[in-house]
């Protein structure tokens, strides 16, 4: 191990890296393995739905297509119920974001703004690259050049925006005493929004001309 | 069949989380925006030390990085082998159809919208996977609050920005 220890205290752009992969392996949130097999397995599911497309997240702004939102809500409200359940038992814990109005709010308006324009997300976009989309690549970039602008000026701009955290609430504690009612309750109407949402859906001529007729979902 | 149902991606992606979220997994949320700031902070070689925000992200950022790495290898190898979508282009199909014709104009908007993203999701502490599907998933307020946010701006924007009107 001495020769890794010595590679990863270097300082290049190599040794950065490495020192990222030490960070998760110093972490006691899975091997560097399970890590990497979760991120194949979300790109997998992201490029088999074909959620990561511009037609899907711009198409859902315009509301010309619908699997976007039916896809999260189903899978929030089967994990929501599941979930609940899995930390009661010991099986899991609670991560749960802080309250910190302005910077949701603020974030949030941001965040809906380029989500319409980008047609992307930061976790569809990068399967979007991996299936060679240059445009996307671009918005990465300045991507990173954002994430570049809000480390520099976190202390002195950044974290007075976001304001102070309200604490880590969650809704079954505004209903003590009724916790897992609550849960079935938000678990049952998301599935149900999930379901009830009209499917439209807005196709790309470019990929499905690459389908046989048998296989285009258009066609069917 | 060339790509999975929305219910069978919502299905698969929930037991994703799940696993993600359980002891013998990772014992933690699933997310995807804390790695672009400390990917900057490799690429423009920041101290660590020196920046609170790198300090704050070290192990978040370090852990969606290689999730990432592993994203977008299966990103890669599900549109060569399975869904057939890998090629190289600039403008999406429908920027073409409500918005315009111009490649220019397409990468100017990606880079700028790019920028705020992660700012706006940074601001926030989350994105979509972190707040909306991890956050939900534990009826997190701060995640509601987010996800009522950026539902109403997104639908707004795409009103405004795009020309919708006229077209099927």
């Amino acid at each position: 191990m001495a020769d890794v220890v010595f590679i990863t205290e270097g300082d290049s752009l190599g040794a950065r890296v490495l020192q990222m992969v030490e960070s998760v392996v110093d972490q006691d949130h899975g091997s560097v393995a399970l890590v990497f097999l979760i991120g194949v397995i979300f790109g997998g599911i992201i490029q088999y739905t074909r959620v990561d497309k511009f037609e899907k997240i711009a198409g859902f702004s315009m509301l010309k297509d619908t699997i976007v939102p039916k896809m999260l809500f189903l899978a929030v409200g089967l994990t929501s119920i599941a979930l609940y359940f899995m930390i009661e038992a010991g099986g899991a814990h609670y991560h749960v974001k802080p309250i910190v109005l302005q910077g949701l709010i603020i974030g949030g308006v941001l965040f809906g703004i380029s989500m319409a324009i980008l047609g992307k997300c930061p976790g569809t976009g990068p399967i979007s690259i991996a299936e060679g989309r240059i445009d996307v690549l671009i918005g990465a970039i300045g991507g990173v050049l954002g994430g570049l602008v809000f480390t520099l000026y976190y202390d002195d701009f950044f974290k007075p925006l976001m304001g102070e955290s309200l604490g880590n609430g969650i809704l079954p504690d505004l209903f003590p005493g009724h916790e897992n009612m609550v849960v079935l309750i938000f678990g049952i109407v998301v599935t149900l929004i999930a379901i009830f949402i009209p499917k439209v859906e807005l196709f790309d001529e470019a990929d499905l001309s690459q389908l046989s007729d048998d296989q285009r979902p258009d066609k069917k | 069949m060339n790509r999975l149902p929305w219910w069978m991606g919502g299905i698969l992606m929930s037991g994703l989380l799940l696993l993600t979220f359980s002891i013998f997994g990772a014992d933690r949320a699933i997310g995807s925006s804390t790695y672009v700031p400390y990917f900057a902070g490799i690429i423009f070689d920041l101290d660590p030390e020196k920046y609170t925000y790198l300090k704050e992200i070290k192990n978040s950022g370090s852990w969606e990085g290689i999730m990432l790495f592993g994203a977008l290898f299966g990103g890669f190898i599900t549109s060569v082998f399975i869904t057939k979508s890998f090629r190289i282009s600039f403008i999406p199909t429908a920027w073409k159809t409500y918005k315009n014709n111009s490649v220019v104009s397409r990468l100017l908007w990606s880079f700028f919208a790019g920028f705020i993203m992660i700012i706006g999701a940074r601001l926030a502490g989350g994105c979509t996977s972190g707040h909306f599907m991890s956050g939900m998933s534990q009826m997190a307020i701060s995640a509601m609050i987010f996800g009522g946010v950026v539902m109403v701006t997104l639908i707004v924007t795409g009103r405004l920005f795009y020309n919708v009107k006229g077209k099927k």
